[in-house]
């Protein structure tokens, strides 16, 4: 497989995770930033585990994940019921601490970062194969569960979040146990992806760790669409592809691009593009095909 | 003893900038109901084309002021519609999705001022700008004719502010509009004007804050309005949002309080710890300290 291939595809699919991670708490509302700063911290930490403690990939890759989870966890106790200025500005200011702290701490490389990560299964091809296959992975597994969670009784509730904490609270809905779980399971998925993100270039620098990355994230779920995960799925790698395709001096611009696709959408398509109506209309259609009930009736029928 | 003033003295310049954005802020989202995250870097913006007319010009201060004034009441006019028109879409008042706005014009006016301007260096205001010589020097302690200047000018423009908003009929028109939009609406405020008005006072205040923050630091980078974004919502949250008294307030403690830490502990650290300070009283109380006025 050829560099740029593997680099196209891991890093899609690290926009794609990252992308869910915030699809994930945004369902009520909550714009999650801290996942960016959570990146950070795993993925420092585990690769100060494997350089300077020498232990393996995998307890390194768990570790990320467990990290990712205590501080969402953490954060979360104080911020799951939050509204949604104050859970952003929570994230803002940890991205902010976090790269401060790491700019001042020679263990993890200071501004000059973290080089020389050892190949995973010793050859570079056995390497970019095992974290295609990790990353592919967890794209399956994460996306099966949040599917899953679409379509259950906690998905419908985060909706109705979304739309009025007040009246969903009225209903016996406890806000803050929904918001701590979605904002730890968020988390534990960027901590998992820091890690990951450090094994693909083999190195850490805080120059990806910016708010750059957040409006990337932010532009594929507003874009694509936040009301269902497929908008993430078809956003990020067309995001992130075509701006290669670009000549360098139009590449450059490539935020400016983003800022402005994401106000045009928000103007004209406020839900983005792939939206759950469409994607009942595809279901529909399908099972139409098949001879089946449609699923548009299926919840009616539920409730 | 010495640092400790200087400091102090230090801050209470910064403070006021930190006043100042804090109320043009509060300004949109009591009246217009947005939550301008990008309002910082309108701001750093109006920074940039002050000191690109300076560059032109061979540094004629009236004239950098007038178009620093002038850009920064035209981009926020410009972005006017655009919010309207997303809370159109949205059938109702949406403060998250005009957030989400704000921070996409964020995105837009950093990558231009990082790519279009001085090749993506940082720029540097003439030493004029910043008033020269220090007015008074007592050992450590020193006044210099920005720092004097920022303060002076905050006082007058948060009091004509405040005069403005409780004293005259626009200002009770803002008022009515940020305590009930559609009270104000059937006793025939009009809103869009008002809105509009809205947003050219704190297109006034930003230009004005361009400028003294051009005066007072002397130098500026594309990367400057996300900091200053993260701490005017922090301070603005920390106060309660819309809260301008408590805006006021914390503000002016904010920056004597970062400028004692950074008289003491060197200039990456003295950040951080200001704002683990603002993240634990978010945590404690996201509704802040003086209470919501949303």
């Amino acid at each position: 497989m050829s560099l740029p291939l593997y680099y196209f595809l891991a890093i899609t699919a690290v926009n794609i995770l990252m992308s869910w991670a915030l699809y994930v708490p945004y369902r009520m509302a909550h714009l999650h930033f801290l996942i960016v700063a959570n990146m950070a911290i795993s993925g420092y930490t585990a690769a100060y585990m494997v350089l300077s403690l020498h232990l393996p990939f995998g307890l390194a890759l768990l570790a990320g994940f467990v990290l990712g989870a205590v501080i969402g966890f953490a954060v979360a106790l104080f911020i799951g019921d939050a509204p949604t200025f104050a859970v952003v500005i929570v994230g803002f200011t940890f991205i902010y601490i976090t790269r401060t702290v790491i700019e001042n701490t020679e263990a993890v490389g200071g501004t000059m970062g973290l080089f020389g990560l050892p190949n995973i299964g010793g050859s570079p091809s056995v390497h970019r194969w095992t974290i295609l296959a990790i990353l592919y992975g967890l794209v399956a597994l994460v996306g099966f569960l949040i599917h899953r969670f679409d379509h259950s009784q906690l998905g419908r509730a985060a909706s109705a979040a979304f739309i009025d904490k007040d009246l969903t609270t009225s209903l016996g809905i406890d806000i803050k146990k929904m918001g701590i779980l979605l904002q730890t399971f968020s988390c534990t998925l960027a901590g998992g992806c820091g890690v990951l993100y450090g094994f693909i270039y083999k190195s850490f620098h805080l120059d990806y760790f910016t708010f750059h990355v957040v409006g990337i994230l932010m532009t594929v779920i507003f874009v694509g669409g936040y009301t269902t995960l497929w908008g993430t799925l078809l956003a990020a790698p067309v995001l992130y592809g075509v701006p290669l395709l670009f000549p360098p001096e139009v590449a450059s611009w490539r935020i400016v691009i983003y800022g402005a696709l994401l106000i045009i959408v928000l103007v004209l398509k406020p839900e983005g593009f792939i939206t759950t109506r469409f994607v009942y209309g595809i279901e529909s259609f399908l099972s139409r095909k098949r001879g089946k009930r449609t699923p548009l009736t299926k919840p009616q029928e539920d409730v | 003893m010495e640092v400790f003033i200087a400091q102090v003295i230090n801050g209470i310049s910064l403070g006021s900038i930190y006043v100042l954005l804090v109320t043009g802020f509060n300004l949109l989202l009591l009246v217009a109901m947005i939550i301008h995250f990008a309002y910082p870097q309108v701001v750093v913006f109006s920074m940039y084309i002050i000191w690109l007319v300076l560059e032109v010009t061979g540094n004629n201060l009236i004239l950098g002021a007038l178009a620093g004034v002038t850009s920064s009441i035209l981009l926020n006019l410009i972005s006017a519609p655009l919010f309207q028109k997303v809370m159109e879409k949205r059938g109702e008042v949406d403060i998250n999705s005009t957030m989400v706005m704000s921070m996409g014009i964020g995105m837009i006016i950093t990558d231009v001022l990082s790519h279009g301007f001085n090749k993506g260096h940082p720029i540097a205001f003439p030493d004029t700008l910043a008033g020269g010589e220090a007015i008074l020097r007592v050992g450590l302690i020193s006044i210099l004719p920005g720092q004097v200047s920022a303060f002076v000018v905050g006082v007058i423009a948060v009091s004509g502010f405040f005069l403005l908003l409780y004293k005259t009929r626009p200002g009770r028109a803002f008022r009515a509009i940020a305590e009930d939009p559609n009270g104000a609406r059937l006793v025939g405020i009009p809103l869009l004007k008002t809105g509009l008005q809205s947003y050219a006072l704190s297109g006034l205040l930003g230009g004005l804050i361009a400028l003294l923050l051009a005066a007072l630091i002397g130098s500026a980078s594309s990367g400057l309005g996300e900091q200053v974004a993260l701490k005017v919502i922090a301070v603005s949250i920390i106060a309660g949002l819309g809260n301008l008294v408590g805006g006021l307030v914390v503000g002016l403690s904010l920056g004597i309080l970062e400028a004692i830490v950074q008289g003491y502990i060197s200039g990456t650290w003295s950040n951080a710890i200001a704002f683990v300070i603002m993240l634990l009283v978010i945590l404690a109380k996201p509704t802040g300290l003086f209470g919501l006025k949303l």
